[in-house]
């Protein structure tokens, strides 16, 4: 009978499907699961809404610069796997994705990344945005994200070891996305050389610290 | 036009931007006046008198520095996201306000102003 030796109950009875214990140590560290939920969902809507969607468009306005673009490519393909590296974890926690997507992308906790010159994707660009002016966008978009993960693995250091392993491997790649930024930026708009320690990715959007699972079987 | 040409203040005696006093209402009941020049945002006037203040985008988008106006005028302009109902409910985002006047500000209201955006129909992150 599975009854026979119950275990002692603490907050999640014996069987209970109800509750996790995966979420109810994190409370008897004094993690507020529910903020802390609220947090992982505006952290991704940046990611996916105010990043990755906004790249894509700032990438193809880097023609001519194949360099930049390329780079920018790494970025927004990485920003679209700490997208998907965290989703997982908003669910383990109880939470969900809004059923809507604008009211995801309303939420998102660092602004878009509009391509400049279009009045903040009201229009397309007026004038050809400059690599420089588009430099910026991403340099700052980076900077926004630094923060945000900061801020979780702040809250989760000590308390909650899955949810900062997960944030400390985005962080990791938002502070080499900003060095990339900065360095491209500094020589294109200043002529000076500021080093990222910047070395090319193995291929395309690698994330070497955030890669979870292959998109598809057999995949890199 | 330079700030003093739009808001005549009180220039410094050498002519710089004009200098206007702020004052922070803390949670822990304290209140610290310090100075802040039209031409910077009230969150780093007040981080250089040494007041420890929340922020985290630093963009006027996340509400993390909302404050509460109980007095004075600012310029939001440089926030990316802030709204007419913003400052019609009484809220500002110090990363990225200038003063205009002298004022009174309570600090930590994130989520007081969250909650206004949301009963307004407006975005806002909700991890705040
Ligand atoms: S710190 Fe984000 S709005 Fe000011
Ligand atoms: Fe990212
Ligand atoms: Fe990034």
């Amino acid at each position: 009978m599975a009854n026979d030796k119950p275990h002692a109950t603490g907050t999640v009875a014996y069987g209970d499907v109800d509750r996790k214990v995966g979420i109810e140590v994190l409370r008897q560290q004094g993690i507020n699961v529910e903020e802390l939920v609220e947090k992982l969902i505006d952290n991704a809507a940046a990611e996916f809404a105010s990043t990755y969607y906004y790249y894509s468009i700032l990438r193809m306005y880097l023609a001519g610069h194949e360099d930049y673009k390329e780079i920018c490519e790494d970025a927004r393909l990485e920003d679209r796997q700490h997208y998907e590296l965290i989703l997982p974890r908003i669910y383990e926690l109880g939470g969900s994705l809004p059923y809507s997507l604008h009211e995801f992308a309303d939420r998102a906790g660092c602004p878009a990344a509009y391509l400049p010159g279009t009045d903040n994707g009201a229009h397309p660009p007026a004038e050809e945005p400059t690599a420089a002016d588009i430099l910026t966008v991403l340099l700052e978009s980076e900077r926004c994200a630094i923060r945000s993960w900061l801020e979780i693995c702040q809250i989760t250091a000590g308390k909650d070891p899955r949810t900062y392993d997960l944030a400390s491997r985005i962080l990791n790649e938002e502070i080499e996305h900003e060095a990339w930024f900065i360095e491209l930026l500094a020589m294109e708009r200043d002529g000076k050389v500021r080093p990222s320690g910047h070395f090319r990715r193995g291929f395309p959007g690698e994330a070497p610290y955030s890669r979870n699972r292959p998109f598809s079987h057999g995949g890199l | 036009m330079s700030p003093e040409e739009e808001h005549p203040g009180r220039p410094t005696p050498s002519g710089g931007p004009a200098t206007y006093q702020v004052t922070f209402e803390l949670p822990d009941g304290s209140s610290h006046t310090v100075p802040a020049r039209a031409d910077e945002h009230v969150l780093d006037a007040g981080r250089r008198a040494g007041l420890q203040l929340p922020s985290r985008c630093e963009q006027g988008w996340d509400l993390v520095c909302a404050v509460r106006v109980l007095s004075g005028e600012f310029d939001q302009s440089d926030s990316r996201r802030y709204f007419d109902q913003d400052r019609e409910a009484g809220f500002a985002l110090i990363c990225t306000a200038k003063p205009r006047s002298d004022m009174r500000v309570r600090t930590h209201q994130s989520r007081a102003m969250r909650d206004a955006r949301r009963a307004r129909g407006l975005p806002a992150p909700r991890g705040v």
